[in-house]
């Protein structure tokens, strides 16, 4: 009789205690984070977790300031930003776009920033006049092709890539990716609209179902020769390159033909969000990225072209020198957006 | 005028009030955005994506639910009218695909039938080296692992219309002189119909709303789309239209099937049932049955199930296994719990009071939760997003609006449980304990709690499940450091690093069989 007595209670108190439990997990879980903190920083990142946290993780390791941090698509973080206004914890905005920056300078999201470190490591163009956002790297929109499939001579520009002839020859990334807009942004620009419009048709047919979320998953495809050609940024034609030397992949830099607009530029940078409480901590980072040896590391990582003029880009990547960038300044790129976004759209890119 | 003072004061009323109005106002919000939005916009979306995504959700569903309907009925058929040695064990066995995210079945399926990928080398085995299988990035790989996930449904349904049925039909027929195959086609499959609608209709609003495996293997469908427009668009309007359109269509097919059970309703006479005889075949037959079963379960789970414990064992998924691995197990942990505590509690005074109190404002605020079936995680996520955002942006980025993103979309998983297990229990008892002198509070924790306790349960299970496989609307609104497994398993596969996303893939699977065991097994209703 006793034991049949005990047992419920016993089992009430499991209960409540497991409750307890719970709900002090719960606390420390929302809570706490908010509350340590001196040292830490939020950053939201729009560029691919593997890309960025290698760096940020040799940031915390010399300077001891943790990073959380919360990758997601660049305009995502861009909308959050703006509908958390001053609430928000982010203390920097890392992006893969210089347009989705400029945006959010514009937008009042990003702290102008009085740093001479910057100035003397990145050259003018490739921040903001108000230093509100800095680029930390540069990336072009280039050809990918398969070395058993097609000759480099057979395509000149991007343009090209439209022509009937490469129908279902061609893998593209889908209308939400930024380097895609900022691309044909810079196709507006230097060929006009009428043109630009007949190009993403052609583009549209070509790709077919080649439509993909990611770029490294296009230079995958490519690789095995699942289609030959495809338009990514040139960083991942290099990184799958070391990570299976061999592969039949190279890179084909377009639009270098007399007269023609020069290849698509296009930068990864950073910004401090005007309502950081941790400016010293965002300070020290952006210093730590745009010094020598911070460029570094997006060259022998990520294999992009570092923008510090003094840090040298992996030798593996076809020489800065030898080649020419469209000239469409980045600053630029944010008031081409939204009519960029409503040409795609009228096209109908997936 | 007095009721309606009296239904109001209730705190009670209070509270189903305001969970209804937390559940019915976001969506409303969607609704005002979409059709205040420029024309400019509709037209041009019209003129641009809308046929291409309504015929490809339409089609990815017309299709899925044929095959859903084939795999599920025959194997049912097989389970409960035939013998043969370790049914019991395939019975069980036909369940377990549940256990599979629609993403972890995806990104297992665009590796096994991928350019180069296992299947291709086997079918260039038998068909030359230039042979090519069907790309599972396509209308056919998203139909393929759509079905394979979701048959269990229909599987579920006709297997328990087959044992519950009384067998006298049949043998009137088969008396009657009809063959086999006619009793089978003229009885026992129009008895089933009920069931196996049931069970369709669960196929379809899946297929209809799933993110994971259409975003993975690239197939567009408005869910995917609407993420699409959500993470790529600095405005949601865009968004709110093809969300609207998602929950119309999501809104006819259940009205079609709710309509189709209403006109095919039977009646048995329930006296007399027997259990009906299982046929047993000759050793060619049987072995034919077991590979039959035996594909469909190595396709939908052994398989995948195989792969994913291999990569979880590479070296380079063990390295993943540290610190921040057991971070995200602890995310996935306390969100769902959370979730699925809320939408217990939120719950409870909605069904309570549809079942004590049938007024149209309660029966009203019972149906408003149940919106969440057509609301796909996307357009939960935006509905929240919207409404907090114009009406109390103090929450924007915290973890309350993505709680309540999981109860509007989970919801009425839990209310299925929760109504069931108030209907059973009748005003008697309550009332025989109150005439014999037990407090309202004691009637409460003596009577009726127990009585529901395994309503209560099995909700809750159902929520905190569906919950920690939730990708979409954990994708949109996580705050910052909530990153879950389910997360890391799209971020990871949706790069093509399959052995990094094994081991959280694999944990998911293995979080949900318990609770997968809890809910077929009928002991948990007998108790």
């Amino acid at each position: 009789m006793s034991f049949l007595c005990v047992r419920p209670r016993l089992r009430r108190s499991i209960f409540s205690g497991l409750s307890l439990l719970f709900a002090a997990g719960l606390i420390a879980t929302f809570y706490l984070p908010s509350a340590t903190g001196a040292d830490k920083l939020t950053i939201y990142s729009g560029r691919s977790e593997r890309l960025i946290k290698p760096v940020l993780d040799a940031f915390t390791a010399s300077t001891g300031i943790q990073i959380e941090l919360l990758s997601s698509g660049t305009t995502e973080l861009v909308n959050r930003l703006k509908a958390e206004g001053d609430r928000t914890s982010a203390d920097l905005l890392i992006t893969n776009d210089a347009g989705s920056l400029e945006l959010a300078r514009t937008a009042g999201l990003l702290r102008p920033l009085n740093m001479r470190e910057i100035e003397r490591a990145i050259p003018a163009q490739f921040r903001a006049p108000d230093n509100a956002w800095v680029g930390l790297s540069g990336r072009f929109w280039i050809v990918v092709y398969n070395t058993t499939l097609v000759k480099p001579d057979q395509v000149k520009s991007l343009l090209d890539l439209a022509d009937p002839k490469w129908k279902d020859k061609i893998a593209i990334p889908n209308s939400g990716s930024e380097y895609l807009q900022a691309g044909v942004s810079v196709i507006r620009a230097t060929h006009g609209d009428e043109k630009t419009r007949q190009f993403l048709q052609g583009l549209k047919t070509n790709a077919g179902g080649q439509v993909y979320q990611k770029s490294s998953q296009i230079v995958d495809a490519v690789a095995k020769g699942q289609v030959p050609l495809g338009i990514v940024n040139h960083y991942y034609v290099y990184r799958h390159l070391a990570a299976q030397p061999g592969a039949p992949v190279a890179v084909l830099m377009p639009d270098q033909q007399e007269g023609g607009m020069g290849a698509i530029m296009n930068v990864a940078g950073v910004g401090i969000v005007k309502t950081s409480k941790h400016l010293d901590s965002a300070r020290l980072l952006v210093e730590f990225l745009v010094a020598q040896a911070g460029q570094k590391l997006f060259a022998d990582l990520d294999k992009e072209y570092p923008l510090h003029p003094d840090v040298k880009a992996d030798p593996a990547l076809v020489e800065r020198k030898s080649f020419r960038a469209a000239q469409v300044p980045l600053t630029k790129l944010a008031e081409l957006r939204e009519p960029t976004l409503t040409l795609i759209e009228q096209v109908g890119l997936r | 005028m007095n009721t309606v003072r009296q239904q109001l004061a209730s705190p009670l009323q209070l509270v189903a009030l305001a969970s209804a109005g937390i559940i019915l106002l976001p969506l409303c919000y969607v609704t005002v955005q979409a059709l205040s939005a420029d024309p400019v916009v509709w037209s041009r979306l019209w003129a641009t994506r809308i046929p291409e995504l309504l015929s490809n959700t339409v089609s990815l569903a017309a299709g899925v639910a044929v095959i859903t309907l084939f795999l599920g009925v025959s194997t049912a058929w097989l389970v409960a009218r035939t013998e043969f040695p370790g049914r019991r064990l395939w019975e069980g066995a036909l369940v377990l695909p549940l256990a599979m995210p629609t993403y972890v079945l995806a990104y297992i399926y665009s590796y096994l039938l991928g350019f180069g990928g296992p299947v291709e080398h086997l079918w260039q085995l038998a068909a030359g080296p230039q042979a090519r299988i069907f790309s599972p990035h396509s209308y056919w790989g998203a139909t393929l692992v759509m079905a394979l996930d979701t048959f269990p449904f229909v599987y579920l349904l006709s297997r328990s219309a087959l044992l519950s049925m009384n067998v006298s039909f049949e043998e009137v027929a088969r008396a009657s002189g009809v063959s086999r195959l006619s009793t089978l086609w003229r009885v026992t499959l129009p008895l089933m119909r009920p069931s196996i609608a049931a069970g369709m209709a669960l196929v379809v609003l899946y297929v209809v709303s799933d993110f994971g495996a259409v975003s993975l293997l690239r197939y567009q469908t408005l869910t995917y789309a609407v993420f699409q427009q959500m993470t790529g668009r600095s405005d949601n309007t865009a968004a709110s239209i093809l969300s609207l359109l998602l929950v119309g269509l999501a809104l006819i097919f259940l009205i079609t099937e709710r309509w189709f059970r209403q006109r095919s309703r039977f009646y048995q006479t329930s006296g007399r049932y027997r259990a009906p005889q299982r046929h047993r075949y000759g050793w060619f037959g049987t072995v034919a049955v077991i590979t039959y079963l035996g594909l469909i379960v190595g396709a939908a789970f052994a398989i995948p199930a195989a792969l994913l414990i291999q990569w979880s064992f590479s070296p380079e998924a063990q390295s993943t296994l540290d610190g921040r691995f057991f971070g995200f197990v602890w995310n996935s942990g306390i969100l769902a719990a959370s979730a699925a505590t809320a939408g217990v509690l939120i719950g409870l005074p909605l069904a309570y009071l549809a079942s004590r109190r049938p007024t149209i404002l309660n029966l009203g605020c019972l149906q408003a939760a149940y919106a969440g079936y057509v609301l796909p995680g996307p357009v939960a996520a935006l509905a929240v997003l919207v409404f907090f955002s114009k009406l109390a942006p103090i929450f924007y980025g915290s973890v309350f609006i993505l709680l309540v993103a999981y109860v509007i979309h989970f919801l009425p998983a839990g209310l299925q449980s929760l109504e069931p297990a108030l209907q059973q229990i009748t005003p008697n008892l309550e009332e025989v304990a109150r005439t014999l002198g037990l407090g309202i509070r004691d009637t409460w924790r003596r009577v009726t709690l127990p009585l529901v306790r395994n309503g209560f349960v099995v909700a809750w299970v159902l929520i905190f499940l569906q919950t920690m496989k939730e990708l979409p609307a954990t994708l949109l609104l996580r705050p910052v450091g909530f990153d879950t497994l389910a997360i890391r398993v799209w971020m990871e596969a949706s790069e093509e690093y399959f052995q990094l996303a094994a081991p959280s893939a694999l944990l998911i699977v293995l979080l949900s069989l318990p609770a997968l065991a809890l809910l077929v097994s009928r002991d948990w209703r007998a108790v």
